[in-house]
Parts: C-alpha cells; structure tokens; sequence
C-alpha cells in the first residue's frame, strides 16, 4: 500500500512583516505518535495550522500522499487538527454547546465513530449540554480529547490537548491515546509543555525554536546524545575539553555539565578521570537547547 | 514486572532489564510466553515502538526468541544467559561504585572484607 505522508516542503508563515515560521520542511509519516515541542511563541500551533490547511502558508507547499491540502476536502477528511478551545469567540462568550461541537465534527470526519465518543464522555463524565464558554479549562480540554480520538482520523493532530488536565486526567489521556494507537495504528502529532512525562510516549519528537525546526528525531536517540558530567571543577573541565558543553552550574568547586556527544566519546573523554556521568532528562535537554539559560544570568 | 520505570536510563533499556529480572527470579520461566509489546506499552503508558526495541534487544541477545505469530518466548538457558550478562556487568556496575565509596569513607581493605562476609552471612530480604 501506498504510504500517506503529510509533507511540508519549505513553508513559512508572515503576519504582517514579521516571519514566524522559517523556512520549514517536515515529514510526517503514518503510524508514530510524535510529540512537538517548543517554547511559547516558537510557532508550534502556526506548524500545526499549516499542515492542516487551517491557515495559508506564506511560502511553500503542504501536501498529503501527494495532493495539495489546502481547500482540499478529501485530505482534509482524513486529517484532525484539534484546536484548543476558548471560552471567548471572535464576537462574544463562546456559546456553542459540546454537543454541537462534536455534531459538526462527526459532519466533517467521514470515518467519525459516535459510539466511541460517547464512551469517552462518559468516561470523562462530559456535560456536552453545556455552553463551551461555561466549561472549565479541564473540560475544554477533554472535548477536544474527545473530537480528536473519535475523529478517527488517520493523521490526528493535538494542541496543547492536557493544558488544562491534572495528573490523573493527563495520564488517562496518554494511556487513551496508546490504547487507540494500538488499536488503529493512526498517526498522533501531540504538542505539549509538559514534557517529561509524555516522553516515554512519543516515538519522534520535533523540536522548534524560535520559528525554526531545530530537531526531528527519535526519543531515545536524542536523548542518547546527551550527558551530565560532575565531579571537581578541574576535573570536570579536563573531562569536558573538546566536548560541547550546553549548561553548566556548580557550587563551590563541585561541577556540573551537560554536554552534547556520543556516548562513546564522553566515555572515552572521561576514562580514568573522578567524574560521574549521568543521562540528562528531555525536559532538561529543552531547557538547555531552547536557551531558558538567560533568566539564570540575570540572577 | 510491576517495578515503575525510573528516569534514569533509556526505557527500552529498562524494560529489557525488567524482563531479565523476571527471568533470573523464575516469575518468568524458560519456554514461557514473554509479555508481549502490546502489554508493556499499556502497563507502563509507553510507545509501543520502545517496548519492542527492549524485546528486540534480548531477542538479539537469544534470551529470547520469536514464535511466528505467537509472540516472543523464554529461550531455553535464557537465565544462564542472563547471569553471565550480568556477572560480567557486576564488576562495573556494583563492585566499582561500592570500592569509590569506601574509599571516600576511608576504609581499610580488611574492614572492607569483614563486612562482605557479614552481609554474605545475614539472611537475604529478597
């Protein structure tokens, strides 16, 4: 069979004369869950927008399994870009109720399953008689949670879907959203701030920073080439001479690093020197990569 | 195999240690059906893609092997296996740390040894 790619080729995105999104080229390829990530304001939910012909791209094509996307219904039908939900509309309080949501989604989706979506709302005991603008942050969320999973779509994309979810709600969701992958083997593009927990879930991650696609990759191998090494400052220096240092703290003469290099390379930068290596979780590895260093300097 | 993941090594990893673990305990015997991918990834909230690198991993390994649309099994000598992996990780990743840090404690070679020879004699808590 032949396999459906959902293909930016580089597009950017300008809003007035200030370009958001550089130019960007992206696979997205059946089958992965991937996670995106990305500071607020890196151009995550304008990516995402894009690939979904939700927005016009400035520049560049975006296509699914070769046909443009953009005003094409077809495509369109077999892509779910759930949005995050407002209590506020363009020109009021956002008084749509659920149910109405969820009634034009099923209109849109052709391979929309209603018997899943009520299981899951009354998993989530959803009141969808309610106006979308009376629904708290959590609700907001599990509505989208609700038109994305039962959308059925096989490329399914999610903003921001546990924003508003506490720690039971937003690991229910993950265990949903592999139990559905599972199932269906459809494709998931997720993007969250909170990241370390749903790293064990994404095959790929992508990363974006400041409107450039910094990182494509899988998990593991991107968090495989990252390291903590600690010891005395001297020593640690010694260690780390021609390696890439990201981050570096201390106290005293006790150091730390995080360096960026194959595993046996720090290995082999290390041997027979008193330093501890350890690996660096992805949340880390963000704050390092995305540059959050610059509130620490001005301390 | 209830064990929570911890952060502090590649998952796939960990699931293959998880599952040698069951193996070197008996909870999972030789010629026994292994927990599928499916299974791991749901009780631990893991792609699934990640469980199967830790199954691959000890499939490459022959610790275990694949049945043609079964799933993977128990090889048999798979503990024997398991044990000589680990004794020649034991050095590295036990007597290493535990020598630096009677080091760091500044004790003898002798007060060293007594204690390994209590601690073999007490009764052991697993």
């Amino acid at each position: 069979m032949e396999q459906k790619n959902l293909v930016a080729a580089g597009v950017t995105k300008k809003y007035k004369n200030v370009e958001v999104l550089h130019p960007t080229d992206i696979t997205i390829e059946p089958g992965k869950i991937y996670g995106l990530i990305g500071r607020n304001g890196a151009g995550k939910t304008t990516l995402l927008s894009l690939l979904t012909g939700q927005n016009p791209q400035t520049t560049g094509t975006v296509t699914y399994a070769g046909q443009k996307v953009w005003e094409n219904e077809d495509a369109l039908g077999e892509i779910c870009f759930a949005r995050e939900l407002n209590a506020m509309l363009m020109f009021g309080p956002n008084s749509f109720k659920g149910k109405h949501y969820l009634e034009m989604a099923a209109c849109y989706y052709p391979n929309w399953d209603k018997a899943y979506a009520q299981r899951l709302i009354a998993d989530f005991e959803l009141d969808t008689k309610k106006k979308i603008s009376k629904l708290s942050k959590g609700m907001m969320s599990m509505l989208t949670i609700v038109l994305a999973l039962a959308s059925r779509a096989p490329i399914t994309i999610l903003d921001e879907p546990v924003a508003g979810l506490d720690v039971a709600m937003r690991d229910r969701f993950y265990r949903l959203l592999l139990d559905d992958y599972q199932k269906t083997g459809r494709t998931f593009v997720v993007s969250t701030h909170i990241i370390e927990e749903a790293s064990s879930v994404f095959e790929e991650i992508i990363l974006l920073d400041k409107g450039n696609l910094v990182e494509k990759l899988n998990t593991d191998e991107y968090v495989s080439q990252f390291h903590y090494i600690s010891g005395k400052d001297d020593v640690v220096d010694q260690a780390t001479s021609g390696l890439k240092v990201l981050h570096s703290e201390g106290l005293g003469r006790q150091k730390t690093v995080c360096v960026r290099a194959q595993k046996q390379n720090v290995l082999a930068a290390a041997a027979g020197l008193d330093v501890e290596l350890a690996p660096v979780p992805l949340q880390k590895i963000f704050v390092y990569v995305t540059g959050g260093e610059k509130e620490e300097n001005l301390a | 195999m209830q064990a929570p993941l911890s952060g502090t090594t590649s998952i796939y990893l960990q699931i293959a240690n998880l599952v040698e673990d069951n193996i070197l305990k008996d909870i999972l015997l030789e010629e026994e059906q292994a927990p599928s991918t499916n299974e791991l990834a749901r009780l631990y909230a893991i792609n699934p893609a990640t469980a199967a690198k830790g199954l691959n991993l000890l499939a490459d390994e022959g610790i275990l092997y694949k049945k043609r649309g079964l799933g993977m099994f128990v090889a048999p000598g798979a503990k024997t296996m398991v044990q000589a992996k680990r004794k020649e990780a034991f050095k590295s990743t036990y007597i290493q740390p535990l020598v630096a840090e009677a080091k760091n404690l500044g004790l003898t070679q002798q007060e060293l040894t007594h204690m390994l020879a209590e601690a073999l004699q007490e009764p052991s808590e697993t």
